[in-house]
């Protein structure tokens, strides 16, 4: 719970520093505004949290670096991981502060807003929410994150080939995302020399796993894969656990949460995620890391990564639009992406494809004692 | 069909059934005494849940958590009939005027709990929930033990309180006829205070069994609500006996539906069984006053 | 600046439909539910569909939206409106439960919790319209429609039937065929409200039609007073335009903005119900004896 109070506290941290204020002199003109439309409020309000700090940290630098001609304002917008919210929130950054750039979380706050500003032509980036459902929403819907199906493909050689677990069930929430692993685990793991033997879908609400622990456990799997996301990967992982589930879990990058890491339970739990080396990296990802962890007093997880990411891009491709002269819309924006591709992001060299879609390296991690130990990849 | 599944189905089901007997009793109690449809008893349950939670993480004894827990039950449940539901009964008291102030108490103290205490997912950390095989295929914890055994141990305490003290009875007649109460002599304001003391203390260790087992969200008192409810009827509205016997039946049926279902209709088919109740026997299963 | 507050607008027209309607049930017929999102929800996924599948047009989705909802809610109404009070709420509380599992489940019609996408936004008649003023067209027919019914010998064997459901029955009013409409009406009214929220969002998803959005029409109306004919308008109004409202206080810390809007609007309900059970709009000393 000390977990999930940190980002609140780090975002008000932040918050109350206003770092933008005043500064406006320095460089010309009404500043940029980047929009997020995070859930600040609700059951996911923790990764609004995480989300947040990310994106923050990326503005400071760009400020730092002076990267473009105008101070950039952050205008957060609540969305509680809803689509009706998110509308709205949408709405007024488009209509209201005239944003340049959007940040979204959230598969269904992502096609709620796609349509807005597919209309307005304003940029909408998401780093956070990886259903395969998001690629190709709109030409200015781009993602920061390797969509799901590419961290569940790259998890399989490991986990059949080094960890012999051939036998594999599935606990999911059926929503896009679950369909789209349970398809991958159902057409790939024979080809990995596994097999699926069993899916067991829960309601996104449901808290009792007690009795999907026996079923899980009649069907003697080497491994169970989680598919859910929030507060609920926690209580999927004790419900196995307390129940006599004691065989490898496994899961992708949502579960990279502070609660999941403080839970005694989910020790040993394996999960996919971007591939990112704070320590050995290049200058870029050792600055964000370092900064990071001096203005949060902890480790940054992916999805800080990812806003960092996500905005720092902004920082590029404006940076490249008001050199060729510009302003800075949707569409410059866009052509600018098409024409670059390669940016220096956190983690290294992130490369988009013609639909917005970034590809990144994909590494295996296991959770041990509270940290993450790369594995593989 | 595997009949150790089967057997460790019903198993599971019972331990959540003892959690939903608790509640849907302090419910059935309080409904069943003053008519008071105390849809906040949910809200109950989230904040002993909470309290006690953050008595174990300070480091406290179980004990003295425990009896935090029921305090702050104790207190919420006294605090709601006197600010809230007396008031609103001394004007007038339309079913649905009290259900809205309810539910609004409700929102308040979801909200509340998620501010101070973080939202999303809280537990205690205790090896109680561990279960350990006890029958090939058959895995049980000893909090199966604890939560069986306080659920009967409390609802005989709670069966004697009622046939055999002065208060008891009085809370019975209450029940029966409020008007009586007061030719009597006796203060039919104190024993309603009396009965959302007993009831809402009955939510108390219910949540901490749930701390102990699913853990909790700030959102949990909805779904404890919902239950509670849905066992007062389909036990039969008046009947303690029918509230607790239909909590279990509620968690047992949520459990054994994965034998004929598949996993995500658990959660539907309690409120299946409600619906079915409803519709073709009002009266619940041990109905002593007919639905009006 | 003005497409900012035409979509406030029209969420706003939106919102007011469905606390009109369910003001319908409640403060005219006595019917209390909590289920209304329900049939939000199936009017927007009926409509989504007409749009998505057979034309676009902003009138047919309407109409087989609320025929849709019209229709299930009196299937379901029949055999539930034989109990009253606590059982009803309970029932429409369980079928609240249930239809958010079906939503999920029923993938073909509803897309699941991916929802559906693409939804073309609305036209008349072949020429494209705003959803503002559809929203609003619907909003004042409907009240029209109560405004009349409530007037006419219809609206007058609710009344009484909600002050007093046996007196009604002896002087020989078909209580269950005349809630059963009312119930009917004010679902295909939500049906509406449905197909409209769909072309105006071109995305809809079960996340729209859940326990909380019912609270939050129950609150609309109760807020602005239940029995009032402009009282939910009002009230649907003030709740929208909560979050937006909270903005300018600085001293809420962003983070909680979303909690400190629910927990207004829960106290809201309490105290309301406490000193004033008629409503911001209610007539007081009406709503003393009858609320």
């Amino acid at each position: 719970m000390t977990a999930i109070r940190f980002g609140r506290r780090g975002l008000l941290g932040s918050a109350l520093a206003a770092p933008f204020i005043g500064r406006a002199s320095a460089q010309g003109g009404d500043p940029y505004v980047v929009g997020t439309l995070f859930p600040l409020s609700g059951p996911n309000a923790e990764y609004g949290g995480v989300f947040t700090a990310g994106a923050q940290l990326a503005l400071e630098h760009i400020e730092q670096d002076r990267m473009l001609k105008r101070p950039v304002r952050l205008q957060a917008e609540d969305t509680q991981a809803l689509p009706q919210q998110a509308v709205v929130g949408m709405n007024k950054l488009v209509n209201v502060d005239r944003a340049n750039w959007t940040l979204v979380g959230f598969t269904a706050v992502s096609k709620a807003v796609a349509p807005i500003g597919d209309r307005a032509k304003v940029i909408m980036v998401n780093g956070g929410a990886v259903g395969p459902d998001l690629s190709g929403l709109s030409p200015y819907f781009w993602n920061v994150i390797p969509l799901a199906h590419l961290e569940t493909r790259a998890l399989l050689p490991y986990l059949v080939g080094q960890r012999g677990a051939k036998r594999i069930a599935l606990v999911y929430v059926d929503d896009p995302l679950g369909d789209a692993i349970l398809g991958i685990l159902r057409d790939e793991l024979p080809k990995a020399g596994g097999q699926l033997v069993g899916s067991f879908s829960v309601p996104r609400t449901a808290q009792q796993f007690g009795p999907v622990a026996a079923r899980v456990r009649q069907v003697r799997p080497d491994a169970v894969y989680i598919a859910s996301f929030g507060a609920q990967q926690s209580q999927i992982i004790k419900g196995l656990r307390d129940n006599g589930v004691s065989q490898l879990l496994c899961s992708y990058s949502a579960m990279n949460l502070d609660s999941v890491r403080s839970l005694p339970e989910a020790n040993g739990l394996i999960f996919t995620g971007q591939k990112v080396d704070f320590e050995g990296g290049d200058a870029i990802t050792r600055r964000f890391a370092a900064d990071f962890r001096k203005a949060n007093g902890k480790e940054p997880t992916i999805y800080n990564v990812n806003y960092y990411n996500a905005t720092r891009l902004f920082g590029l491709l404006g940076q490249q639009v008001e050199a060729e002269g510009g302003q800075l819309g949707g569409d410059s924006l866009r052509a600018a992406l098409l024409k670059t591709r390669k940016f220096p992001l956190v983690g290294g060299t992130g490369e988009f494809d013609d639909a917005g879609n970034m590809m990144a390296a994909i590494e295996v991690n296991e959770l041990r004692d509270g940290r993450l130990n790369r594995l593989a990849g | 069909m595997d009949a150790m599944l089967v057997l460790q189905l019903l198993l599971g089901g019972l331990q959540t059934g003892a959690i939903y007997a608790l509640t849907a009793a302090g419910f059935a109690l309080i409904f069943g005494t003053t008519r008071v449809f105390h849809v906040a008893h949910g809200a109950t349950f989230t904040l002993a849940g909470y309290v006690f939670v953050f008595a174990w993480n300070a480091g406290w004894h179980p004990a003295l958590g425990v009896l935090a827990a029921v305090a702050v039950a104790v207190l919420f449940g006294i605090g709601m009939e006197r600010f809230v539901y007396r008031p609103i009964q001394r004007h007038e008291g339309s079913f649905f005027t009290v259900f809205v102030a309810a539910f609004g108490v409700s929102i308040v103290v979801q909200n509340l709990v998620g501010m101070v205490a973080g939202r999303g997912f809280a537990n205690v950390d205790t090896t109680l929930s561990r279960a350990v095989e006890v029958l090939p295929e058959v895995f049980l914890a000893q909090v199966f033990w604890v939560a069986i055994g306080v659920a009967v141990v409390l609802f005989v305490a709670l069966t004697a309180f009622l046939s055999r003290t002065h208060a008891g009875v009085a809370l019975r007649a209450l029940a029966q006829n409020p008007d009586l109460i007061r030719a009597y002599g006796l203060s039919s304001s104190r024993l309603s205070v009396l009965t959302f003391a007993l009831g809402s203390a009955l939510a108390a260790p219910a949540a901490i069994l749930m701390a102990m087992t699913t853990g909790l969200n700030e959102a949990v008192g909805n779904h404890v609500m919902l239950l509670s409810m849905a066992a007062t009827m389909v036990g039969g509205v008046g009947s303690l006996r029918g509230a607790a016997v239909a909590g279990v039946l509620l968690g047992v049926a949520e459990s054994l539906v994965l034998l004929v279902l598949d996993t995500q209709w658990a959660e539907a088919a309690s409120f299946l069984v409600l619906f079915g109740f409803i519709l073709f026997r009002p009266t619940g299963l041990f109905g002593v006053v007919a639905a009006r | 600046m003005t497409a900012y507050l035409a979509s406030l607008a029209t969420l706003a027209a939106i919102f007011a439909i469905l606390a009109v309607t369910l003001n319908f049930m409640v403060g005219y017929a006595g019917i209390f539910s909590v289920a209304h999102a329900v049939f939000f929800g199936l009017g927007a996924y009926a409509g989504a569909q007409v749009a998505l599948h057979l034309v676009p047009d902003a009138l047919a989705a309407c109409a087989v939206a609320a025929l849709i909802a019209g229709g299930l809610s009196l299937c379901l109404a029949l055999p539930a409106l034989r109990v009253r009070g606590e059982y009803f709420v309970a029932a429409s509380l369980g079928l609240q439960m249930m239809a958010l599992t079906l939503f999920s489940e029923a993938k073909g019609l509803t897309g699941g919790l991916g929802g559906l996408i693409g939804i073309p936004p609305p036209r008349l008649f072949g020429f494209a319209v705003g959803a503002l003023p559809l929203s609003l067209a619907a909003l004042a027919l409907i009240l029209l429609a109560i405004a009349a019914m409530a007037r006419g010998s219809f609206g007058r064997t609710l009344q009484s039937i909600r002050d007093a459901e046996s007196a009604a029955e002896a002087l020989g009013k078909n209580v269950a065929v005349a809630k059963a409409l009312a119930v009917a009406f004010a679902c295909a009214g939500a049906g509406v409200a449905g197909a409209l929220f769909a072309l105006h969002m071109q995305f809809v998803n079960v996340e729209s039609f859940t326990l909380e959005q019912s609270v939050l029409v129950m609150a609309m109306v109760i807020v602005g007073g239940t029995g009032t004919l402009l009282g939910p308008v009002v009230g649907a109004v003030l709740l929208l335009s909560l979050p937006a409202g909270l903005a300018f206080l600085p001293f809420i810390p962003p983070t909680e903005v979303g909690a400190v809007q629910q927990i207004i609007y829960g106290l809201a309900m309490t105290l309301l119900m406490i000193f004033r059970p008629a409503g911001l709009v209610g007539d007081l000393s009406r709503g003393r004896s009858e609320a």
